[in-house]
């Protein structure tokens, strides 16, 4: 008979979600950043959020 | 709503010597956290010279009031007052507040703030994350108390990796 596979508790690319819900992983990863660099992160995603808003400006809102 | 380059008046500030602490999410932000802004909210010291320095940056950035139909420009007077001065600009939305909390203005947060190096040899000064954490559990409005827990994950993570 086979020995059973080895299953690890959490799989590789899996995010690191706490007790209260935080992803770890993402705070990890704006540590790795420079305070200039999480800052232009947030201008892009704003960027991106207001162009797909003046793309839908002239939909009802549903 | 106007393209946000907020790096680019954190330069522009401080190349211009303007003494002042970032305060609220930018500040979460810079620090790591994960979280989003449409706005940046500063607290300047409200010394007349820093006021003079302050709306001279202002004026190079075209500010006005944002709920204001006039489109009033910010004074003198209005800077030098220890009230929430919200503005906008062609660099999107800056918010210069007098005080914050119970009436913690620059010279009251300067002990709890952090300095962090920008490009070009700039430094700017940033509400450090446990006072942050501090005044939104202060404030404790919903928005406040929704992000503490990215906030307090974010120090915990900080002090593991020092």
């Amino acid at each position: 008979m086979a020995p059973p596979s080895h299953r690890p508790d959490t799989e590789p690319g899996a995010p690191d979600i706490d007790e209260n819900g935080v992803d770890r992983a993402q705070i990890r990863a704006m540590l790795a950043l420079t305070p200039e660099e999480r800052l232009k992160r947030v201008e892009e995603f704003l960027q991106s959020a207001l162009e797909i808003r003046e793309l839908n400006e002239a939909r009802p809102v549903r | 709503m106007r393209r946000a380059r907020f790096a680019e008046i954190l330069q522009l500030l401080a190349t211009n010597e303007v003494e002042f602490i970032v305060v609220d999410m930018t500040a979460g932000i810079l620090q790591g956290a994960p979280v989003t802004t449409i706005d940046l909210d500063v607290v300047h010291r409200r010394s007349p010279e820093n006021v003079g320095r302050l709306l001279r940056v202002l004026a190079s950035l075209h500010a006005f009031y944002r709920h204001d139909p006039r489109k009033l420009r910010p004074q003198e007077s209005h800077l030098s007052s220890p009230g929430h001065q919200l503005l906008t600009t062609s660099h999107g939305d800056l918010d210069c507040l007098g005080t914050i909390g119970q009436g913690m203005g620059y010279d009251e947060l300067l002990a709890q703030t952090v300095e962090m190096r920008l490009s070009g040899g700039l430094t700017v000064r940033v509400l450090g994350l446990p006072a942050l954490i501090e005044a939104k559990e202060r404030a404790g409005r919903p928005k406040d108390l929704a992000a503490l827990p990215v906030l307090r994950a974010t120090l915990d993570e900080l002090k593991r990796s020092s």
